[in-house]
């Protein structure tokens, strides 16, 4: 019980951090997915230009803007942490305190996610909102939309676990945050954020399909779709590699604390 | 109650040279520096002491306190703080000890001193009762209740300070660990610090750990003090014995009206230096003989002022630092 406390007080912490400053919150956090939003609108309203009825793989020009509204939906509440502060953190010898505290590091920081989750829900459900009221997003079925945000929440768990990879990299590397953008530019085009995966060639869906990728954004999408999905691969896939990261997370972490010099303390 | 034997931390660092082509270079050449931090340094401190751990900058102080609270994991040899090895950094350890550092902040930035109150009561599963009794009495002793719904950001840097050491007691630890806790405040916040550290030690009887570049600070708290040096150990004892290491002398200073002459036969065997043109003296002499040589002093020159040294632990380090080949002799 105590220990739930423990996590509650930390998660109220946190949501109070990230809303102390409410315009850098937006900045940083629902302004780059909402550009990347409407870049995509753009690109797909200049391919659709000279004949919006015309079918790309399946896709109308409408169905393609409902992909990418969900698309946003799943980057905003699957792929909406980072952990970009932890690895400058380390290597500036912040974290001691932490080290410190009856409340291990790692609890520290997912239940500061959770609090960031729960806020990029709200915020999800409002612009998922405004999309309805203003026609961009023609219709909702609730049913597929709770299906599809349960899937996002879970994929937001194996985005957590490889972001806090890339953070106690910092243990070793002095600059992590060209393996963050890398990992963020290869997860857009090869989830499917930017192109639907039916545009691939199957040779590569059925490789992708071994990966992590596809299950970041395009299946996710094709359940707030409320399209056929094969639920299960994508439960045991991504559970798969959520356990692979989170056992290299744990063997990083026991080696890396031990390299740990807190610096500037 | 802290308990160090052979202990040793050694850092590798690697050569880098400047530039990009240092940068390549570092990629399939890299010459590593090995350097010992800490060595073979034995310790023992008993329950409920103040121990000042001093020494220059670079000498070791931060890595030990960094060991002994379980932040870095040594190179070799063995500490026991509190019943537990701290590298192993168990629950039961992190409740007893606190650690409060004067160049970096615990609390949390961006929301006010008692929502991070707040979280650490949790953390240390600390009674509402007698969290509410702590920060309130602390606050008052500190004079810093006000400023609890205040923001950390927009504090002094002697509020901050004032708040961090309340952080670092709502626990009631049994191992106080304060590295430099007054560092770049006023005379009067170090003094009030000083002053609620004393207050709070009598009352609760911790031991506390304290390193400072202020000899003020560790006059004022501790009884012992350990020297560190180049990573070793270089003293560690009483205060009292600390402040003899240069001998049982006495620096006395003597201002007179006008300068006056030394070739007088009563200064022709002392050991004394000329100030200020020869209006001042500095005289060092037997402490047993203070009382006659002073007396005769102002009976027979135009005195104007005397006064002996004030601070003279801080004249023992800076012989040490300069000369660490004192100890030895």
């Amino acid at each position: 019980m105590s220990h739930a406390k423990k996590w509650l007080q930390t998660m109220k912490i946190s949501w109070v951090k990230n809303t102390a400053y409410r315009f850098n919150f937006f900045l940083q956090v629902i302004g780059p997915a909402l550009i990347f939003f409407f870049v995509k609108y753009s690109l797909w309203k200049t391919i659709y230009k000279s004949s919006p009825e015309e079918m790309i793989q399946g896709y109308t020009f409408t169905a393609m803007i409902t992909y990418h509204i969900w698309s946003f939906v799943v980057s905003m509440i699957g792929q909406g942490h980072s952990a970009l502060d932890m690895a400058v953190d380390i290597r500036m010898g912040r974290i001691s305190s932490y080290l410190i505290y009856p409340f291990n590091f790692w609890e520290f920081h997912t239940a500061s996610f959770l609090s960031f989750q729960i806020l990029q829900i709200i915020i999800s459900i409002v612009t998922l909102g405004i999309f309805l009221a203003t026609g961009i997003l023609e219709s909702l079925s609730f049913f597929h939309f709770f299906l599809g945000l349960s899937a996002s929440i879970y994929v937001s768990l194996f985005w957590f676990v490889l972001q806090y990879l890339t953070g106690i990299i910092g243990f070793w590397l002095e600059e992590t945050w060209i393996i963050r953008v890398s990992l963020q530019v290869i997860t857009v085009f090869l989830s499917g954020a930017v192109f639907p995966l039916d545009l691939f060639p199957e040779v590569w869906r059925n490789i992708l399909d071994y990966t992590p990728f596809p299950y970041l954004t395009y299946y996710p999408i094709k359940i707030f779709m409320g399209q056929e999905v094969p639920y299960l691969k994508f439960i045991y896939t991504l559970g798969a590699w959520l356990i692979t990261v989170l056992t290299i997370n744990t063997i990083v972490w026991r080696r890396g604390i031990r390299n740990y010099t807190a610096a500037g303390m | 109650m802290i308990k160090a034997d052979k202990l040793t931390k050694k850092f590798t660092t690697y050569k880098k040279e400047p530039g990009l082509s240092g940068a390549i270079k570092s990629f399939y050449q890299r010459d590593a520096i090995h350097k010992y931090a800490v060595k073979d340094f034995d310790l023992d401190i008993k329950s409920g002491e103040i121990i000042g751990l001093l020494g220059p900058n670079g000498a070791g102080k931060t890595t030990l306190m960094k060991m002994f609270t379980g932040i870095i994991v040594p190179s070799s040899g063995e500490i026991v703080v509190a019943g537990h090895v701290p590298s192993k950094r168990e629950k039961a350890f992190r409740k007893k000890i606190a650690l409060v550092m004067g160049q970096k902040s615990q609390l949390w930035w961006d929301i006010p001193a008692l929502d991070s109150f707040l979280l650490l009561q949790k953390y240390y599963e600390v009674p509402d009762s007698k969290f509410n009794k702590k920060i309130n009495e602390m606050g008052e002793m500190l004079g810093v209740t006000e400023l609890f719904d205040v923001h950390v950001r927009k504090l002094s840097l002697g509020e901050r300070m004032k708040l961090e050491l309340m952080a670092s007691l709502l626990h009631e630890p049994e191992v106080l660990f304060l590295d430099e806790p007054t560092i770049g405040l006023d005379l009067i916040a170090q003094e009030n610090i000083r002053n609620f550290i004393k207050e709070y030690h009598e009352e609760n009887n911790l031991t506390v750990i304290l390193t400072s570049h202020y000899m003020q600070d560790v006059q004022a708290l501790c009884k012992d003090l350990v020297l560190i040096a180049g990573g070793e150990k270089a003293f560690d004892g009483p205060l009292k014995s600390f402040e003899k290491v240069l001998g049982h002398k006495k620096s006395v200073y003597f201002t007179f009206k006008d300068a006056i002459s030394l070739d007088d036969q009563f200064f022709k065997e002392k050991d004394v230096q000329v100030l200020k043109g020869g209006r001042e003296i500095e005289l060092k002499i037997d402490e047993s003989d203070l009382r006659d040589l002073s007396s005769h002093i102002i009976q027979n020159y135009p005195v104007i002022d005397f006064h002996t040294e004030k601070i003279p632990i801080e004249k023992v380090m800076k012989s040490i630092m300069k000369n660490p080949e004192i100890l030895n002799q």
